[in-house]
């Protein structure tokens, strides 16, 4: 049999090949000086992959499905590639002067970068293993060699080198849990396995076993703690706007394809009551340990590293609240978790990109990431001061910005689950959303409390590009707080 | 009947003027007095007015009549339910008291009525205070002169008026606590006068300390009125005649328990505010206020405002401590102690005003046991009388110092022999001892001799001895005071102003700007008309006051026009006079005036007595140091909670308390080092140091990493792997 | 402009008016100073303008329901409504808030706190008076908690920023203590979201006043809310925030803090604690009653051991939370009318009492109460305000301090006819000690200060008596103080219907005599004997 293509459901990833072909050949074709234009093709490329999807929602939605329903293009995959495009278009933005100033090889960069990209596409829309582990594989190789873009960097190697080394491992573990899945199953694709698991609880020990090696698999891409460790060097180490996507988009990359997984795969009860509890211990262990982690940093880069660790492990939190909620028969609680997931997938990216921004920004003048160069950001720059602030407050979940929302969905769907399990979540990660504010805090403290360190006290200049990036991210993050109704129609929209 | 009506008037005509004086006081030719004597003259005017047609409407009461037209609301439901028994009055005649009362707040659904109650009792206290506020706002024209707060004096002594006169018309107890505190505060203001020295200040905190302490009692005692009302008549209320109505008992049955209560709780307000034992130690120290104010305030009116409330609320303690069933109850064993202690200790004082302050104490010590011994009219009685001489002796002595000692107080020091230079101080101040002491047939006489009598008609065997020896020390201790002033050889000699204790020549400003007239250049000589006019006017009402109830010669018209309203008042017993009882008080009084006469000035007796004898050396001691009750308040309680008990509470604040939250930050920091440096950095930077160590050459990096960190990080994976497959188990 | 729709728009405008204030503050130039003071200024007295309106055009005599209600979507997805509206008890204290905002505009006018920079300064006040009126109108708990977190950052920075020397461990410690209770506070509205009627709407959720919820999850959720609210009033073992936080914020920072700042956990009781748990308050009363009268000694206690006259001020304030919350634990009509009522009476003294201390240390640079002395000499006016603030703040009757204390006390004698009157009578008793206390530190206080003649370093330093700044803010406060301490139904004629509407729903919950009719209905003492 030979597939159909839909083209209008695929024309966002072609669009996108079709760029990374340009890039390629631009980089390849033209003398050096007018490689200039990489950066710009690569942001044209994305928007424009954007239309499609555009496009495609207000289509009316039937859900496209493709290879034997390994392919799907619905709304869910729609959101999700709509927010991969966006993110990356911003840290385009974010990498621009980065990488001209530089001397990196910046069409290899885009090009990395926008493989990359292709992988998230596919994962949003994947419904099978295989295309699964394939989206993720195609997400992560390229990030290997990014993380190691500053060659000459020695930390730099050292973070590809680690990062590279952990997803190989990860991947592996993942590749074995997935392949007893289908010894169990007789089938790679979601609906089948999720029928199959459904009746038959006749190896539910062994299917524990090879949910589990997934699961593991995906708590490395996700650096959810005790599978964390790589992460803190890996983002010191890369170039900042990669530490950037890292932290935002090939992480979504992990959660999109755990979501999958268990949102098309293993939903049914007693599928859930296996894998809620190993997902409650990560979530608990991610909050908890990264935030204590995140206490002692003294450089920015490695603080958001470690506060991206918890964050992650606030995102798990609705994960395990739906495994409770499905173990217990309530599908329609869990749907809300799994908003939940989402929203905060969405809302976290834009805070996180925004405070990334800044930090670029700010390293423009004081080349360097140590919290204390930030010292009295307020008198000498009081505008990135005061963005930054917002994006701190915000992943410390203060209102009136973005970041209060996502946490109060993460603490509903606890709640919601209820039991003991869901409440405990629920205080835990309130006291850890306190901890949590202590570090940013005195991020804030240094920014506004503290004299500034150089003697230079004229204001930063922040290049073009850069300065979109914070708008966007900070015009995002404030409108998601003040009218949380706009963007939760998005995480409404993909369930 | 406007007088009775608008009494309201009286009390907020001084109030505004507290407020024009504030404002405009210093721009007015004579510096805001002229605005305060006009205040006050027109209340007084107003009181008399109201005074007046308070008698006429006793008089139409007795005719039968009697204006029932301005019964209160509440109150008249009151009314409807007893009308019966309050017609048939083997009481007497039934004279309403006239209500005026508007809404002032609603709580809870409940009204509570700003308004004014005026019966024979407010209408005397009224014009007392209102008299004796007068004359002392002349009197302080020149008493005050050129001092440095001036303007702000008179200012305080409105507001003072104001307070003390609203507290006297307060239909409910309620505004009779607002009048009350304010009262307090005006004390507060006017004692700590001249609060640049510190002596002073602190006795103005102690007085407001001290009075507020037995507030805690009046706070208590008016939320229990509430309820008492709320029992006697279902609707919890704060107006009094509804309340004496209830304690009474002529209503729905109210809980003996808390009358009780109530009772006591107001009984520590009024030992609180009239000096009684044991609360009376600030009432001396009050003293360092300027004379005026002692007199108007520490003598005359404000300390009485006690006992009028203990009069204003009878039934409370009638009922509430069984006066009349007992013949000894706490009211009046506190009157009783408090009669003698203070004038044992009137003994022992050579400041002329500390004499008089420890003498006003045992007189309110009189008011107090009369009214604990059932004595009504006879307590009040005592009160309007003693309120005049009180305040003339105050006004005289201050006359004394004034112009003959040098602002000094100190009658050993700086008097003596000053009959010569003064003689209008003189008499006048002898006309007021002498009432003082009860001598027929003077204002003190009649009503002590009428507290004496309630204490023997009412079984209070006890408490008449204690009156009888009362009255003996009051007539010694004033004796000795009046030798040590005006007799014996003049002391004040020129060195006044090095006198050691804070006197009130310091206080006064620098030389220049105050009158040469003023005395105190050049040696003793008599004050001028601006004090004497008020003195005659005290030596007047002191000679004649007492016999509107001079019950010898059957006139009782004070009782009468006094008399409550009996439908909603206790039944109070009437005495007919006793001679016997009279004589024996009288030469009582005689034979202790004898007595100290025969040792001042014939030098009998065992003098220097204290020097010799050590046991007499012992008790004069114990009375120099106040019983150590000072020591008790100052030294040990205030001393304590102000320093330990404070400090312990503050250290277990800064260190245990505030820590929690800072042991918690460290605790979190700890275990966030734990985790970084032991969870993070032993993985972590193992690895960073391994890499580190390679060279760039990228082949033998990974084979080193591959011989080296792989089997590590393989078995972190098997590890964290093996822990979660437990954890698996467990929960599958 | 039609009274229709002025009706709908008056709340938001008063809210929001601030926040269009701040953002044109963030436009201009920081060197304009000129133009930023005004700004601010005519901001606030816009805002201060319209709540006067609504204050004129509030129906008095329907106090117990609310008005100037919206009730537009906000939020569907977690069904929450912008849901705000105005009732006797949150008029007032929105009144309270708009009113000390302008004032501390006029007072900083010229004297601002380094570093300096009023832009940043006005702008951090615009925004903390969005957040503080908002918590007044709120109706839905997410808009509610949204604006209680709002007053959060700005007063961090004020601290943080313009604060004395150890600004930086007061503003953390501020702030984590807050933040902690509102995370809680937070989990207890969404149990309540779960355990309830599915709905945010605090109206609704009052009606529905917790029933179908067992008893033990109703004590753990109010258990929940006790936390997020007692922190910031603050009670008696969370309090010690307060201090630290006082005695480092700038003059204007300890105001806002004091008159504002701290009612919004006492309102939280009032609004939603009580009413849509009541039987759970009744559980949890005795307990808050007895951390009420702790806290008004130890906070006295804790006054007398004080040598910076600026902390003293602050510990007094734990002490007369003390009160209100004491009057909040009889859950009558009398005490929560008590309650409210010291709630603005404590904004405006202490407020004013900041105000004061601020000066004395603009002048003396130096609240060492050791090292003051003699105020009334060197700057009479300022000697007699602080005497008058620290009468008011005694509860000296006649002025607003009292009608905040005394029904507090009165209250405690007969409490909810549910509740143990013993217990209450105790704290009655304990209360009542605690006025004479609150007398002693106080006069000490002032004695200290402005008694006795100037100490040798300052005795020819050149300081200024009050100014026309001053003046100007210090005044309507004065004249307020008054006001309300004469007529105490300026306040409690808005507050009485609507608590009573309140308390009679609570009474008919747990079963207890209503506190509002009349007395007919309230227990004879004698029947509990």
């Amino acid at each position: 049999m030979n597939p159909v293509f839909d083209w209008h459901a695929l024309a966002p990833d072609v669009i996108l090949v079709a760029t990374i072909v340009v890039v390629l050949v631009v980089e390849f074709a033209f003398p050096r000086q007018s490689r200039t234009q990489t950066s710009r093709i690569a942001a044209i490329g994305v928007l424009a992959a954007l239309v499609p999807i555009v496009s495609l929602a207000t289509h009316e939605n039937e859900a496209r499905e493709m290879f034997a329903g390994a392919y799907a293009v619905d709304n869910y995959a729609l959101a999700l590639k709509a927010f991969f495009l966006v993110v990356t278009y911003i840290t385009i933005l974010l990498s621009v002067d980065y990488i001209d100033e530089g001397d990196y090889y910046r069409g290899e960069f885009y090009f990395l970068l926008l493989t990359s990209v292709l992988g998230l596409m596919v994962m949003a829309s994947a419904r099978d293993l295989i295309t699964i582990f394939i989206a993720l594989e195609t997400i992560s190789i390229p990030t290997f060699i990014l993380a190691a873009f500053r060659k000459h960097d020695r930390q730099s190697n050292e973070a590809g080198v680690k990062y590279y080394l952990i997803g190989v491992l990860s991947s592996a573990i993942m590749l074995y849990g997935m392949s007893i899945i289908f010894g169990l199953t007789g089938t790679t694709t979601l609906s089948g396995i999720s029928d199959a698991v459904a009746v038959d609880a006749t190896t539910r020990p062994l299917l524990a076993v090879a949910m589990f090696l997934t699961l593991v698999g995906f708590a490395f891409k996700v650096s959810a703690v005790p599978f964390h460790f790589w992460a803190p060097d890996t983002y010191e180490g890369a170039p900042t706007p990669v530490t950037a996507f890292l932290s935002v988009a090939s992480k979504a990359g992990g959660f999109v394809a755990l979501l999958s997984i268990i949102f098309f795969g293993f939903r049914s009860p007693n599928a859930a009551d296996l894998w809620w509890g190993p997902v409650w211990i990560l979530a608990v262990l991610s909050m908890t340990l990264g935030n204590l982690a995140a206490l002692r940093q003294t450089n920015i880069v490695r603080m958001l590293a470690y506060s991206s660790i918890a964050q992650g492990g606030f995102m798990l939190v609705p994960f395990a609240a739906a495994g409770i909620a499905e173990a217990n028969g309530e599908p329609f609680v869990a749907d809300t978790s799994f908003e939940a997931v989402v929203i905060y997938l969405l809302i976290y990216g834009a805070m996180n990109l925004g405070a990334f921004a800044v930090v670029i920004a700010v390293a423009r003048r004081t080349r360097s990431a140590e919290i204390s160069s930030y010292g009295g950001l307020f008198e000498t720059s009081p505008v990135l001061a005061v963005t930054m602030t917002m994006f701190l407050a915000s992943l410390a979940g203060i209102p009136p910005v973005a970041g209060w929302f996502a946490k109060f969905v993460m603490f509903r769907s606890a709640l919601e689950a209820g039991g003991p399990w869901g409440v405990s979540l629920a205080v835990i990660a309130a006291v850890n959303s306190v901890i949590a504010f202590f570090y940013y805090a005195g991020v804030i403290r240094v920014m506004w409390f503290k004299e500034p360190v150089t003697e230079d006290r004229s204001p930063i200049q922040v290049p073009g590009a850069l300065t979109g990036a914070i708008a966007i991210t900070a015009t995002v993050t404030f409108v998601i707080g003040v009218y949380p109704q706009l963007f939760a129609r998005v995480g409404e929209l993909a369930f | 009947m406007f007088f009775l009506d608008n009494a309201w008037l009286v009390p907020l005509i001084p109030a505004l003027s507290f407020v024009v004086i504030l404002l405009f006081g210093k721009r007015m030719p004579f510096k805001g007095s002229e605005m305060g004597i006009a205040a006050v003259g027109s209340s007084f005017v107003l009181a008399c007015g109201a005074a007046v047609q308070w008698i006429q409407r006793v008089g139409d009461a007795e005719e039968g009549g009697g204006g029932t037209e301005h019964a209160l609301g509440a109150f008249g439901a009151v009314i409807g339910r007893i009308g019966e028994e309050a017609t048939e009055g083997e009481h007497g005649p039934i004279v309403e008291s006239v209500h005026n009362s508007f809404t002032w707040f609603q709580n809870g659904g409940i009204d509570l009525h700003v308004g004014i109650q005026i019966d024979g009792l407010s209408v005397m206290m009224m014009f007392v205070v209102t008299l004796i506020s007068l004359l002392v706002h002349v009197y302080s024209v020149d008493y005050m002169k050129g001092d440095r707060r001036f303007t702000y004096f008179y200012a305080a002594l409105s507001l003072f008026t104001a307070s003390m006169l609203l507290l006297v018309v307060a239909d409910n107890t309620l505004m009779l606590l607002v009048g009350w505190e304010l009262v307090g505060v005006c004390s507060f203001m006017l004692i700590g006068h001249w609060w640049e020295e510190k002596p002073n200040s602190d006795a103005a905190i102690k007085a407001f300390l001290t009075t507020r302490t037995g507030d805690i009692g009046l706070l208590c005692g008016v939320i229990m009125t509430y309820f008492v009302v709320q029992q006697g008549t279902g609707t919890g209320s704060f107006n009094i005649e509804d309340l004496n109505a209830s304690a009474a008992g002529y209503l729905n049955p109210v809980s003996g328990t808390l009358l009780f209560w109530c009772a006591a709780a107001l009984l520590l307000a009024i030992i609180g505010k009239s000096g009684q034992f044991p609360l009376h130690t600030w009432l001396p120290d009050a003293m360092a206020g300027p004379t005026p104010v002692s007199a108007l305030i520490h003598a005359a009116t404000m300390v009485v405002a006690g006992v009028y409330l203990g009069a204003r609320v009878y039934p409370v303690f009638y009922e509430g401590l069984n006066i009349g069933e007992t013949n000894i109850n706490l009211m009046a064993a506190v009157g009783g102690i408090t009669v003698l202690i203070g004038a044992a200790l009137a003994f022992v004082q050579d400041d002329i005003k500390k004499v008089l302050a420890y003498s006003t104490i045992s007189q309110l010590g009189y008011m107090v046991m009369a009214l604990g011994v059932g004595a009504w009219t006879a307590a009040i009685f005592h009160l309007f009388t003693h309120a005049f001489f009180k305040a003339l002796l105050f006004l005289a002595a201050g006359s004394v110092s004034h112009s003959g000692a040098h602002h000094s107080f100190d009658m050993k020091k700086d008097m003596g022999g000053l009959r010569k230079y003064m003689p209008q101080t003189y008499i006048t101040f002898i006309i007021g001892t002498a009432a003082l002491a009860g001598i027929f047939p003077l204002a003190g006489f009649w009503s002590k001799d009428e507290i004496l009598l309630g204490a023997s008609e009412g079984d209070y065997t006890l408490f008449l001895v204690v009156g009888a020896v009362g009255a003996l020390m009051t007539a010694a201790y004033m004796t000795r005071c009046i030798y040590l002033t005006f007799f014996g050889e003049y002391r004040g000699g020129d060195h006044a102003h090095a006198t050691p204790h804070v006197d009130e020549a310091e206080h006064q400003p620098d030389e220049d700007d105050r009158l040469p007239d003023h005395g105190h250049h050049g040696g003793p000589h008599e004050s001028n008309r601006w004090i004497l006019a008020p003195l005659w006017v005290l030596a007047a009402f002191s000679v004649f006051a007492g016999l509107f109830n001079a019950t010898w010669f059957d006139i009782d018209k004070f009782t009468e026009w006094t008399a409550p309203n009996a439908n909603v008042f206790v039944e109070l017993q009437h005495h007919e006079f006793d001679v016997m009882l009279a004589l024996i008080s009288t030469a009582i009084a005689l034979f202790g005036a004898a007595l100290a006469y025969a040792y001042y000035w014939r030098g009998l007796g065992p003098q220097r007595l204290s020097e010799r004898n050590g046991l007499a050396r012992t008790g004069r001691q114990f009375l120099v140091n106040k019983y150590y009750l000072d020591v008790l308040y100052t030294d040990v309680i205030v001393a304590f909670v102000k320093g330990p008990l404070a400090r312990a509470t503050y250290w277990v604040n800064q260190n245990v308390i505030d820590n929690v939250l800072n042991y918690a930050g460290k605790g979190a920091m700890v275990f966030g080092r734990f985790t970084y440096d032991v969870l993070d950095q032993k993985v972590v930077d193992g690895a960073v140091n391994g890499i580190g160590t390679i060279t760039d050459s990228a082949g033998s990096e990974v084979r080193k990493i591959q011989t080296g960190r792989l089997q590590f990080y393989a078995f972190m994976l098997v590890l964290a792997v093996g822990v979660f497959a437990l954890a698996l188990w467990i929960a599958a | 402009m039609g009274t229709m729709e002025w009706s709908e728009w008056a709340l938001s405008l008063a809210v929001f008016i601030p926040a269009l204030g701040a953002v044109v503050t963030m436009l201009i130039p920081r060197a304009q100073e000129e133009a930023v003071k005004w700004v601010a200024l005519i901001t606030t007295l816009a805002t201060l303008g319209v709540v006067v309106g609504i204050l004129v055009d509030f129906d008095y005599d329907k106090s117990g329901q609310l008005q100037f209600q919206v009730n537009n979507d906000w939020i569907n997805v977690i069904n929450s409504r912008y849901h705000i509206g105005v009732d006797g008890i949150s008029l007032p204290l929105l009144a309270l808030s708009a009113f000390i905002t302008v004032l501390c505009v006029i007072y900083s006018w010229n004297h601002w706190p380094e570093p300096h920079n009023p832009k940043a300064f006005i702008v951090l006040m615009l925004v903390l008076e969005v957040g503080m009126n908002g918590t007044f109108v709120a109706q839905d708990l997410i808009l509610f908690f949204v604006f209680f977190e709002i007053v959060l950052l700005p007063m961090f920075f004020m601290i943080g920023v313009w604060g004395g020397p150890n600004r930086e461990y007061a503003s953390i410690k501020f702030f984590l203590f807050t933040l902690f209770g509102s995370a809680m506070m937070l989990l207890g509205f969404l149990a309540l979201y779960f355990k309830g009627p599915n709905t945010f709407d605090i109206v609704a959720l009052s009606d529905w006043a917790g029933q179908d919820l067992t008893h033990s999850t109703a004590v753990l959720i109010f258990g929940a809310m006790f936390l997020g609210f007692a922190i910031k009033v603050p009670m008696f073992p969370f309090h010690t925030w307060l201090p630290d936080a006082h005695t480092e914020a700038p003059t204007v920072g300890s105001v806002l803090l004091a008159a504002i700042l701290l009612k919004l956990g006492t309102y939280g009781f009032v609004r939603i604690a009580l009413p849509i748990l009541p039987e759970a308050a009744e559980d949890w009363a005795p307990f808050i009653g007895a951390l009420a009268v702790i806290g008004i000694i130890y906070g006295a206690l804790g006054c007398l051991a004080q040598t910076d006259m600026k902390r003293l001020i602050a510990f007094s304030s734990v002490a007369h939370m003390g009160f209100v919350m004491l009057g909040i634990a009889t859950m009558t009509s009398f005490g929560i009318n008590a309650a409210i009522f010291g709630m603005v009476a404590h904004g405006l003294i202490t407020g004013m009492l900041f105000f004061v201390a601020g000066s004395v240390q603009h002048n003396f640079h130096t609240r060492e109460m050791s090292r003051l002395g003699g105020l009334l000499t060197q700057a009479p006016k300022m000697g007699w305000i602080l005497g008058f603030c620290v009468m008011a703040s005694l509860g000296l009757p006649g002025l607003a301090g009292f009608w905040g204390e005394f029904p507090a006390i009165l209250s405690a004698f007969e409490p909810l006819s549910t509740l143990s009157e013993e217990t209450f009578r105790t704290y009655m008793v304990i209360a009542a000690v605690g006025t004479v206390l609150a007398a002693g530190y106080l006069l000490w206080m002032l004695s200290k200060v402005a008694f006795g003649t100037p100490k040798a370093e300052f005795a020819d330093a050149e300081i200024h008596d009050v100014n026309a700044f001053e003046w100007t803010a210090w005044l309507p406060i004065l004249l307020l103080i008054v006001a309300l301490g004469i007529f105490p139904n300026l306040l409690f004629g808005v507050t009485d219907d609507a608590v009573c509407v309140m308390t009679d729903k609570i009474s008919e919950q747990v079963g207890a005599d209503s506190t509002c009719d009349e007395g007919g209905d309230t227990v004879p003492v004698a029947e509990h004997e």
